[in-house]
């Protein structure tokens, strides 16, 4: 017994959990925990103000990560077996459809967790100062999220795959400059055969996830120096600045003083600076808000992580994932499609491919990344950013609106054709 | 060693460190460009004038082509490939047009782009008779949409 104990010790060294030492020592000794503070704040618990949307994603790539690495075992990228094996994967291989379903459908959540988290941020108005940079990462975040999503979608090498990387080299081949040295270097080649399937598998299971883990690390690192989750901070008590803590960066413009420290509090090295601190001011007051992360925070995240992971598996179980007929360089599906979060972009394009496939994405890139820079307002409370947030809406919807029409509105020929006619293509 | 020569060597060092890098990148840029590549020739035979009807184009699906024969002007050989993105266009008889059903591009009968988005007309490419009496295309060689073939 004292064995097994100390082996249990040796790997957990820390005080038993019922202490509030041991509370802290299980966040801050462990290399995986210790990314969370050892103590969070009310507010931060509450589901209502971030919608776990950011853990949602984060979780949703765990599932990524996972069935990806599964199905990687049955998937040769190479023309004719990469579709064979999507056959293998559907009919042969013991919990095929399901793990391949768990991987589109987790995918497909992703796109919308990643959107909502970012809509979430903005409305919160959490890309302020100190959190302008982690917003930049988020945008990266997420176009590394639809770029997994792109190169994912193709790899089956059914008529969906071959038509998105014929449509999507050929945007790619507009770009000022560049264009058709880029479109050569994805392809590998003049047209879309064996060098680009193996090409897109690369990016999609070696280059894009390093840079989506490499991210994501710089992510939550800097949640974590930019002070937290951001706060509804119009909404909570005011700081009586005499109470004020020293603790952090010091401050560019405040006179170097010593403001008397709370009494009943000790602070470690790090903290005995003075001048401002660079995050959201502590008061003692506000110490009483807080909790530890153990168990508070990590329950509602294990919460989280199970909600998420049965949703994709209940969904998978009952909803099997696409597969269209062998790719066909001859014959284009009538209509061709995107998957649904490329079609508002397919309708831009429809109308014209350089401004509609290169130049308002990247506007609409550096726009988003340019946000924090540009919104020179400091109020992050809602009724003093009335402008921004319209604007912020009609983006929103914006882009909903042509991911409507090109879903539903559009037939054969990219047509107009509402959704309550139904049209007989019959002269193929 | 001075201070001058200090910085003289030191801007020196950074300079050739700078230039490694930078060839370094780009040597692996160049490593992704292939030097052969194992693609379908440009230049094939597409077979005899005879096999070919007047009339509608006949579409070659290996080779994403449509080849045109008339009474009068002889053979053309328009590409199959919207100039908006690629993909491929299919031919109507009813209405004598080509139609492209990734973005709804409309090409007449010649080639022009008669609705949107495609920036472009089709393609032609040149197709010659090789001296066992071939049809032989050139998807290298693109001519203008004047050009026919008298066989």
């Amino acid at each position: 017994m004292n064995l097994i104990r100390e082996i249990w010790q040796s790997i957990v060294r820390r005080d038993p959990l019922s202490t509030d030492k041991g509370k802290s020592e299980l966040v801050f000794l462990n290399v995986w925990l210790h990314i969370h503070p050892a103590k969070v704040k009310k507010e931060h618990l509450r589901f209502k103000y971030t919608f776990y949307l950011g853990f949602i994603t984060f979780f949703l790539f765990l599932i990524l990560v996972t069935t990806g690495i599964a199905l990687m075992c049955y998937y040769r990228p190479y023309p004719p077996m990469a579709y064979q094996d999507m056959k293998d994967l559907q009919f042969v291989v013991f919990m095929g459809p399901f793990l391949r379903a768990m991987h589109r459908w987790a995918a497909h959540a992703m796109v919308v967790c990643v959107f909502l988290h970012m809509c979430r941020v903005f409305y919160t108005g959490s890309y302020k100062k100190p959190r302008q940079f982690n917003w930049v990462v988020g945008v990266l975040l997420l176009l590394l999220t639809l770029g997994l999503s792109f190169t994912g979608y193709l790899l089956p090498w059914d008529q969906l795959a071959y038509w998105a990387i014929t449509v999507g080299t050929n945007i790619g081949g507009y770009a000022p400059l560049v264009g058709g040295q880029l479109k050569e270097l994805l392809l590998g080649g003049h047209t879309v055969g064996e060098a680009a399937l193996i090409r897109f598998y690369v990016l999609h299971v070696a280059v894009l996830p390093s840079l989506m883990i490499l991210l994501t690390i710089v992510h939550f690192w800097r949640i974590r120096k930019d002070g937290g989750l951001s706060r509804p901070t119009w909404k909570l008590r005011p700081n009586k600045t005499e109470a004020l803590v020293t603790i952090g960066a010091p401050a560019e413009v405040a006179p170097l003083k010593t403001v008397a420290a709370s009494t009943d509090k000790t602070y470690g090295l790090m903290e005995v600076v003075t001048g401002k601190p660079i995050f959201e001011t502590v008061t003692p007051e506000e110490e009483e808000d807080a909790v530890f992360s153990y168990p508070y925070a990590f329950f509602r995240e294990a919460i989280a992580l199970m909600v998420t992971v049965t949703g994709i598996m209940a969904i998978s179980f009952f909803f099997h994932a696409p597969l269209e007929e062998l790719a066909n360089s001859a014959k284009t599906p009538n209509p061709a499609k995107a998957p649904w979060y490329f079609l508002g972009l397919q309708e831009l394009v429809s109308h014209s491919a350089l401004l509609g496939g290169v130049v308002a994405p990247a506007l609409m890139v550096l726009v988003l990344i340019a946000i924090p820079y540009l919104d020179r307002n400091p109020s992050r409370r809602p009724a003093d950013r009335k402008l921004i947030l319209w604007l912020f809406t009609f983006f929103v919807v914006a882009n909903l609106v042509l991911i409507v029409i090109g879903t539903f509105f559009r037939g054969p020929g990219w047509a107009f054709v509402p959704p309550w006619v139904h049209v007989v293509s019959g002269a193929e | 060693m001075n201070r001058r020569d200090f910085f003289s060597w030191g801007t020196a060092g950074f300079v050739a460190l700078c230039s490694g890098v930078a060839v370094s990148l780009g040597a692996v840029v160049r490593f992704l460009v292939p030097d052969v590549f194992y693609e379908p020739p440009q230049v094939f035979k597409i077979g005899n004038p005879g096999d070919f009807p007047f009339g509608p184009p006949t579409f070659l699906a290996d080779e994403k082509i449509y080849v045109f024969r008339d009474r009068d002007k002889g053979f053309a050989v328009a590409s199959a490939g919207c100039t908006h993105l690629g993909c491929t266009v299919n031919y109507f008889q009813s209405d004598q047009k080509f139609h492209c059903p990734c973005h709804g591009s409309v090409f007449a009968r010649g080639g022009d782009v008669i609705h949107g988005p495609a920036p472009r007309p089709l393609q032609w490419f040149e197709v010659t008779v090789t001296r066992a009496g071939q049809l032989q295309v050139d998807k290298d060689k693109v001519v203008p949409d004047s050009y026919r073939l008298m066989v």
